[in-house]
């Protein structure tokens, strides 16, 4: 009785053997990249070009180095400060968006929908100069919100928000009307808790978007007082001499927040990203 | 540009209230909720977009544009442009190439991933995502060193034997083109997975055992069961790999600089080029040649919305 | 109805500016770089390596030997188009008050920047300096109507260096090469590759400075009274021909790009020779172990005769936007433009920066010979070759134009003729197409 469960469970197993090959060959494919960017953070700058491929002694050094080069940790600062108030932002106003289009649908919003998702269709660079004047007119260049306000409500937000909130039931919100909420508190005390997993997801994504982003702050932040991080690593790899070994260790400083906030909040992640409402 | 069921999943029809003053009010709080983010969306991204439209129309220094004469001009000249020809040509070639084998190769490890026996799940999620994580100009760093002329693919494909000189990568136009779309899958694939396995596990295993038990193979379960049942995934995965591949940019700029002899080069990147880098810019026929790509986008972003939507 | 959605309305205003808000206090400062203080300059520079260190070598000898409260704020841009975009975005917002009071500026795009953005410039009239101590062909990029707007930081002169071991090898000397024919020099690479595995030289196929350089040291532009005209200028064609055939026959290296130029091609020790602007030389020494082996000379020509050229360099212009241009005039003409030894042999030290003044360049420092090059004093012989490189006409498509003839040898090497015909056919493309850029 016991026995053939067993049997069963271990040729089950026999029969996945192509995919776990295939889970590792592409996690090595995946990963490995990133390990070359670990031990090159190790590495001096010629050992770098020849392409060494295990740890050197010369991290402390190129960390040191680093320090020495650029303002690591304002810019470190700066980045969490920029990416962290964009995510709330974004998501706040892109939630609400969502909530509205879903859950109040009708012809003319469908409309307006299909009208906003035109603004993502233009490439970045046409409009980075009128943009810029924007913001220089409104006086916040080198500000949080110079960073933030182009970018705090994106037609792919509100349209995730808004396919996910097909999954909140009807229902919560009839009875929460018939309970005698108002709208405004469906959405805080009904809509947001029930969908907290695809805020988790929306959160990790607009994050990433945020902490990488690269042209709109290089045009925004006039003063290196608001570097991001990209920006430090841009300035790394500029020059008629670059140092390949701190200049990995700045790449190395630049991926470990959004890696960590993937870690943390990957389980949501993977299951906020479509709406599955828990 | 009508709005396709697939996307929106349509909407509910409003519940019925004996009272119209309550639905009156319900209605408006429903604009009221779409208000900041339709007028940010406007401010930051409409009115810009206006600016570069009429941008488009003009000729000369920015200080001093005058209309262009024809006021088509700009877009006329684009077809006697050879760089923006190769430039699309080249956006098109990742396009057809890459999209299709990153969302195949997405799919298929999304249908491992979810298979209920597998072990380690989480790790090899983990680490399948993982590329992701890294930003765009980082990246870029690490393939360029990986596949430099005495980088690490040459010593180790040398070390094998399967080359006896070194290739070099990113100075050949074929191999260039290569590096580029296998950089783009690294970077991407786990992403567009997370999508399909997370749709893959709102699907309820029963459905599977149900077709299991009719005798239905794992391919016909595959295209009866779960594509329908993801096909809006799909076609949202489908928009974003198109929508980023026209607007290709940090690739082209970071790992082979539109080289060599434009081979790479992107629509977006020769548009940057011709407005920013480069001396003074030509804002004007930058504009002109953004609003193409804005069509082309808009075109096949339609074409997929149509063929998603076969509904039942 | 209304209050409630007026009450909406504010609360999410204010959920939304809790956080920003709190630290949009902290950075508001920092909103103008234009610095306010009465001793403070700012400045916009690139390259942590090079230039910066010699503003830094400027600021301490100004706070030394002027004003002890001075300051310099130097803002570091990861790029010479970074600062371009600067002035570009400025200047299309119609305020200038985003630039800092003073910007490094690449040489070669200030006069079109001069023509397009007239208003976001200081001139340097007011500066009591000497200016026949500078190479004239250096100032030739910052001038304009005899107005001196400039104020020249490093010093462009192409150097060609040689490994001495290596040419020893094939049974070659420096002074083989000095003053050759680009045959003769082909006939040695050709050498050199098969007894060193090494090339004689090496070229960043996306910058494609090396024809510019070539056709300077014969004395000659490509372009005339503005129009391109390398397409049929014979000297061009033939320098195109050999650059071709080099590549061909392995002696010179064509990097995809300025990293795969240095990292691989210099720091990854696979050339025995590098000609460039000379600030290459700080990328040479990385390479520790090659220490002694170098020397440098000038530049082979196509009839023979030492050669002289020089590529890349920028200066130090004022902006629009300084409201202090006495202090900022003072300041760089007492350091970089009155050839301040202080300035220029700390420069020098801490960032190879090499001046373009000959009175700096009469410093003990720049007379002192370099272990590297086998004792050679360099900086010295450097400064010589820069008063000997030909004034040639420049244009404000100087770049693209490189960029066109750069696509036209990549076309002919991959097509795999190097003969004339071909050579011609390819520049009449390239030229042709620069040509729709520019009516464009």
């Amino acid at each position: 009785m016991t026995e053939k469960p067993k049997r069963n469970k271990s040729s089950i197993q026999r029969r996945l053997i192509p995919s776990y090959v295939f889970l590792i060959i592409w996690s090595f494919f995946s990963v490995f990249p990133l390990y070359w960017m670990i031990t090159a953070a190790t590495n001096t700058t010629v050992e770098v070009a020849r392409g060494k491929i295990w740890f050197g002694t010369a991290a402390v050094e190129n960390f040191r180095n680093l320090l020495a080069a650029q303002p690591l940790w304002k810019s470190m600062g700066n980045s969490f400060l920029y990416a962290i108030a964009q995510t709330l932002l974004c998501l706040f106003i892109c939630s609400l968006a969502g909530f509205g289009f879903e859950l109040y649908a009708d012809k003319a919003k469908d409309r307006l929908f299909a009208f906003l998702l035109l603004a993502m269709m233009i490439p970045g660079v046409a409009t980075m100069i009128p943009l810029f004047v924007l913001i220089s007119r409104m006086g916040l260049l080198n500000s949080v919100w110079g960073f933030i306000l182009p970018q705090v409500s994106t037609p792919f937000m509100i349209m995730m928000f808004r396919n996910n909130s097909r999954n909140f039931p009807p229902a919560i919100m009839e009875a929460a009307r018939i309970d005698g909420q108002t709208e405004v508190g469906i959405f805080f005390k009904q809509y947001m808790p029930i969908m907290r997993s695809t805020y988790a997801a929306a959160a990790v994504i607009t994050f990433m978007n945020a902490w990488n982003a690269y042209l709109w702050p290089k045009v925004v932040m006039t003063d290196n007082r608001a570097q991001t991080m990209p920006m430090l690593i841009a300035n790394l790899a500029s020059g008629y001499t670059i140092d390949y070994g701190m200049l990995m260790m700045g790449v190395l400083f630049c991926s470990v927040p959004t890696m960590v906030v993937f870690f943390v909040l990957q389980k949501q992640f993977a299951e906020g990203i479509t709406g599955s409402v828990k | 540009m009508s709005y396709p069921r697939c996307m929106s999943f349509g909407g509910r029809e409003s519940v019925k209230t004996s009272r119209n003053s309550v639905k009156a009010k319900q209605r408006r709080w429903g604009w009221a909720f779409l208000i900041p983010a339709t007028v940010m969306i406007i401010v930051m991204s409409f009115y810009p977009m206006v600016q570069a439209l009429i941008t488009s129309f003009k000729k000369g220094p920015i200080l001093n544009m005058q209309m262009a004469d024809p006021w088509y001009n700009n877009y006329t000249r684009i077809l006697q442009d050879k760089i923006f020809i190769t430039a699309m040509k080249n956006t098109f070639l990742y396009l057809i190439i890459q999209v299709p084998i990153m969302l195949i190769l997405a799919m298929l490890l999304a249908q491992i991933l979810n298979n209920k026996d597998l072990k380690f799940k989480g790790i090899f999620r983990t680490m399948v995502f993982l590329p992701c994580a890294t930003s765009l100009v980082s990246y870029a760093l690490i393939f360029k060193s990986l596949f430099a002329t005495q980088g690490l693919i040459n010593s180790v494909l040398r070390s094998l034997h399967i080359i006896s000189e070194n290739i070099n990568w990113l100075g050949t136009a074929g191999t260039a083109k290569f590096v580029i779309i296998f950089a783009l899958i690294w970077r991407w694939t786990g992403y567009n997975m997370v999508f399909y396995l997370a749709g893959l596990q709102n699907i309820d295993y029963q459905v599977y055992e149900a077709a299991k038990i009719d005798g239905a193979s794992a391919w016909k379960t595959f295209w009866r069961i779960t594509v329908p049942l993801l096909k809006p995934v799909i076609v949202m995965t489908f928009i974003m790999s198109i929508n980023g591949t026209l607007q290709l940019f940090d690739e082209s700029v970071n790992l082979t600089n539109g080289g060599p002899a434009n081979a790479t080069i992107t629509m977006s990147h020769y548009i940057y080029n011709m407005s920013f880098g480069q001396g003074v810019g030509k804002f004007g026929y930058a504009s002109a040649m953004s609003f193409v790509v804005f069509i082309m986008v808009g075109v096949l972003a339609a074409i997929n919305m149509k063929v998603g939507d076969t509904r039942d | 109805m209304k209050r409630k959605l007026i009450a909406l309305l504010t609360a999410s205003v204010m959920a939304v500016s809790m956080v920003p808000a709190a630290v949009y206090a902290e950075e508001a400062p920092a909103a103008d770089v234009a610095s306010e203080d009465e001793n403070t300059l700012s400045v916009y520079a690139w390259d942590a390596n090079f230039n910066i260190p010699a503003l830094e070598a400027a600021e301490a000898d100004y706070q030394k030997n002027v004003n002890p409260d001075f300051k310099l704020n130097i803002i570091t841009q990861s790029g010479s188009s970074d600062v371009e975009n600067a002035v570009t975005l400025a200047a299309s917002a119609g305020d200038y008050s985003t630039l800092p009071d003073i910007v490094l500026f690449q040489d070669h795009y200030f006069q079109q920047f001069h023509l397009n953005y007239p208003d976001a410039w200081q001139d340097l009239s007011t500066a009591d300096v000497d200016w026949s101590d500078y190479g004239a062909e250096k100032l030739s990029y910052s001038t304009i109507d005899d107005v001196h707007y400039g104020a020249p930081v490093d010093n462009g002169t192409a150097i060609m260096a040689y490994r001495t071991d290596l040419l020893e090898e094939a049974g070659y000397t420096v002074e083989d090469m000095t003053g050759c024919t680009w045959d003769k020099f082909i006939e040695v690479g050709k050498a050199v590759y098969e007894k060193t595995g090494k090339y004689l030289l090496c070229m960043d196929g996306s910058g494609n400075d090396l024809p510019y350089m070539m056709l300077q040291a014969e004395g000659e532009s490509q372009f005339t009274d503005g129009a391109p005209t390398f397409a049929s200028n014979e000297k061009y064609i033939q320098i195109i021909a050999d650059i071709v055939t080099m590549i061909n026959e392995k002696v010179l290296y064509l990097g995809n790009d300025w990293s795969d130029y240095t990292d691989q091609a210099i720091v990854g020790d696979m050339v025995a020779g590098v000609l460039n602007g000379n600030w290459i030389i700080p990328t040479m020494e990385q390479v520790a172990e090659n220490s002694g082996k170098w020397a440098i000379t000038s530049l082979p020509t196509l009839e023979g005769g030492e050669g002289y050229a020089a590529n890349g360099g920028s200066s130090l212009y004022i902006t629009a936007n300084c409201t202090k241009p006495e202090l900022a005039v003072d300041f760089l003409s007492k350091t970089f433009l009155g050839g301040s030894t202080e300035t220029y042999d700390a420069a020098l030290k801490n960032g190879g920066v090499i001046t373009c003044s000959s009175k700096a360049g009469a410093s003990d420092v720049y007379q002192e010979g370099v272990d590297f090059f086998e004792g050679q004093p360099i900086y010295a012989d450097i400064v010589k070759m820069g008063a000997n490189v030909p004034i040639v006409e420049q244009s404000d498509y100087h770049y693209q134009c490189r960029q066109y003839v750069g696509t036209a040898i990549q076309n002919l090497v991959a097509g795999g003729d190097a003969s004339l015909e071909a050579v011609a056919a390819a520049l009449e493309d390239a030229q042709g197409q620069l040509e729709f850029e520019m009516e464009g």
